[in-house]
């Protein structure tokens, strides 16, 4: 077990002469026993990150260290590390046992007996015990995905490495093993990478998120923190589901002039965009009110478009009555709420909640008012 | 739906004469079936190839029972035994032939697997001019058996061959290659090896490429070092591939005869190197000796049927066959 850095870490892939960039100067602290999701979309590096730190890609520049020790020269072999591939790449000529007898063959000295005595362990502990006999193509989806973290296990490292385990499984089980994972990693300890682009995934299962895009490092947070106060635009639009709804605005004194709309600023909301005059509003569904019409100054006309109904709430699809297009944006609402396509109502957008960011640079200037995010942490956290 | 309704009716109208009704029927579905229709197609070719091979093995098979020699009459079909075959495994010539076939077979087939999958290795990690490389390899494959036997059979001239030439740098020889009893049939393999490894390396690479690059990355990250990567991981998930170019190998060096007989230049070679198929050949078309050539060929037969039936039995357990 150990704390595991990333310091400038770089990796360049050379495409014909032309220089990509994967994974741009990044910086990550974790620490020991701690789960941090690296998540992002397709594309964003993530995958090149987890597997810098595997040893099957060597960064172009910076360094990673396993506690004091520097393993970015090592070998795969010489790094005490297990991965789980997203195919699970289990070997399909051996048996259950055989795949995780063999990582710790190759890489320790122990005996037979004890080989035997910690694969059963790491049997038991995922309940194959009765798969130890079969092969891969005997297995179910989900079984194979428990072999493949047998495997990672069993050999007990420094650090596990998971490269999105669950997206080949249905939703149901995926859910369930999230839960089930979070606890596995809970009881052993072990330091944890997990890689997903799924950010359900990354709010519910990390101790703290790390959010890329484009090789770069958006934000690293408890899921909270990137909940509520998200660095930038791209972190507010990819955590969160529904996603949250963004306004192109732009400052006209003490009011924000949108597509159908236009937005009072309060004192604390202009002293915290400072000069900004091109934003972008922000705005969670949950936090969308859907109003009698004029019953305040942050109530617009709006006009109901498509109902989802999700059983406990509905996601209720809206347009402004003054709009000059057809862009809609969400809320979400009870789901004994009784909602019909075409009705009219006010929509609140109450201060507390609306996020402003600037056009330009993406970066957030107002987050949500939260009473205490230490608290919200408290409940959070586990 | 249409006709099948049709055909009801019909058949409750005429209460009598049901029979011939249904027979009828039964003779205008079965001349619509595609078996029927599609006769002309596969009858034609289907006929050709069992006559040409089955036929031809059936033929074999029943002149092996006989005493038939020579061209004076034909061959005597109302007294058939199996006298040729007692000949045959009493005959000191089949039992040296066979001897060697086998070793042929065995040293042949093994080495070139093994060379195959060596080479193919080399290439899949990643070498550059990889296309060309394979092309290099696969080469040999296209020449005829005539052309690469003359070729070696200069590289082995025991005076000015190249092979001779290159050992004597190293102060080695000269050996007389073809002349030698106990060099002769390790020169043929050789020779053959050289041809052939370039196909058994394109067919494990083609192994190689199909395997998944994680099974390569778990087995690093595993701990596992390159050689016990591909001994224990890799190799073999190589199965399918090893049996198809082994029992390739097997066949080609069961009828190795073209090579031989292009060596040497007749029916005779080199007592070492004789096999099965080139003393099959030597009783039938320079002796004369119908019906004990066509016991070997018999033989011969059944030792091709003893390599490929494992195989039909593996591919039949995969299912897909």
């Amino acid at each position: 077990m150990a704390n595991l850095s990333l310091r400038d870490a770089t990796k360049t892939f050379d495409d014909d002469g032309d220089e990509i960039i994967a994974v741009d100067e990044l910086n990550l602290e974790i620490e020991d026993g701690e789960f941090l999701v690296l998540v992002g979309p397709s594309g964003c590096g993530k995958s090149t990150t987890l597997r810098m730190v595997a040893g099957l890609e060597t960064p172009t520049s910076g360094s990673i260290n396993i506690g004091d020790e520097p393993i970015h020269h090592q070998t795969p072999q010489e790094r005490d590390i297990a991965m789980v591939f997203q195919s699970y790449a289990l070997y399909p000529h051996m048996t259950v046992y055989e795949n995780m007898a063999f990582g710790l063959e190759e890489s320790s000295d122990l005996s037979d007996e004890e080989t035997e005595e910690q694969v059963n362990t790491a049997a038991e502990m995922l309940g194959i015990t009765d798969l130890l006999g079969r092969k891969p193509g005997e297995l179910s989806g989900g079984q194979q995905q428990r072999v493949a973290l047998g495997r990672a296990i069993v050999r007990d490292p420094k650090v596990f490495l998971l490269d999105e385990p669950l997206a080949n499984l249905d939703a149901k089980l995926r859910a369930e093993m999230r839960t089930e994972l979070q606890q596995l990693q809970e009881d052993l300890g072990t330091t944890t990478i997990y890689v997903t682009h799924d950010q359900t995934e990354a709010m519910t299962m990390s101790d703290r998120i790390a959010i890329l895009d484009g090789g770069m490092l958006q934000q690293v947070g408890t899921p909270m923190e990137c909940y509520h106060e998200p660095a930038n635009l791209f972190v507010a639009g990819f955590i969160g589901e529904p996603s949250m709804n963004f306004f192109d605005v732009t400052r006209a004194d003490d009011v924000l002039v949108g597509d159908g709309f236009e937005y009072p600023l309060s004192e604390e909301m202009s002293a915290s965009i400072d000069g900004t005059t091109e934003l972008v509003l922000g705005i969670r569904p949950e936090n969308v009110g859907i109003v009698e019409r004029s019953s305040g100054p942050t109530v617009f006309p709006g006009v109901v478009d498509v109902i989802e109904p999700h059983g406990n709430e509905n996601a209720v699809h809206l347009r402004f009555a003054e709009s000059s297009t057809d862009e809609t944006f969400t809320s979400t609402v009870d789901g004994m709420r009784h909602l019909t396509g075409g009705q009219q109502v006010g929509v609140s957008f109450p201060e507390d909640a609306v996020y402003l960011f600037d056009t330009a640079t993406g970066d957030a200037l107002r987050h949500r008012v939260v009473e205490d995010i230490e608290e919200v942490q408290e409940i959070g956290t586990r | 739906m249409a006709r099948s309704k049709d055909t009801v009716t019909g058949s409750g109208s005429v209460s009598t004469g049901a029979v011939p009704n249904d027979w009828r029927d039964r003779l205008r579905r079965f001349s619509k079936s595609d078996v029927v229709r599609s006769f002309p197609y596969w009858f034609i070719p289907f006929s050709i190839m069992g006559l040409g091979v089955y036929g031809g093995i059936g033929w074999n098979t029943l002149i092996s029972f006989t005493d038939y020699e020579g061209f004076r009459e034909r061959p005597d079909i109302t007294n058939l035994d199996l006298d040729m075959y007692i000949q045959a495994l009493q005959d000191p010539a089949v039992i040296v032939t066979t001897k060697n076939t086998f070793i042929l077979m065995i040293v042949f087939t093994t080495v070139t697997m093994a060379l195959g999958l060596f080479l193919a290795i080399l290439l899949d990690r990643e070498i550059r001019y990889k296309e060309k490389i394979q092309t290099i390899y696969l080469l040999p494959m296209a020449l005829s058996f005539v052309v690469t036997a003359q070729f070696w059979l200069w590289m082995y001239n025991v005076n000015n061959g190249l092979v001779n030439v290159v050992l004597g740098v190293f102060g080695l020889g000269p050996y007389n290659w073809i002349g030698s009893p106990d060099l002769v049939l390790w020169a043929v393999i050789f020779a053959l090896v050289w041809q052939f490894s370039g196909y058994a390396m394109v067919v494990f690479l083609a192994g190689l490429q199909s395997l998944p690059d994680d099974q390569f990355e778990a087995a690093r990250v595993d701990g596992a070092s390159a050689f016990k990567t591909y001994w224990r991981v890799i190799i073999p998930q190589l199965k399918s591939s090893s049996v198809s170019a082994a029992v390739i190998l097997l066949i080609f060096a069961l009828k190795a005869f073209t090579f031989l007989y292009s060596m040497f230049g007749q029916y005779r070679v080199p007592q070492a190197t004789d096999i099965l198929a080139t003393l099959m050949v030597r009783e039938a078309f320079q002796l004369q000796n119908w019906a004990y050539a066509a016991a070997i060929a018999s033989i011969l037969l059944v030792m091709s049927l003893a390599i490929i039936a494992p195989y039909l039995h593996y591919q039949h357990k995969q299912g897909s066959l």
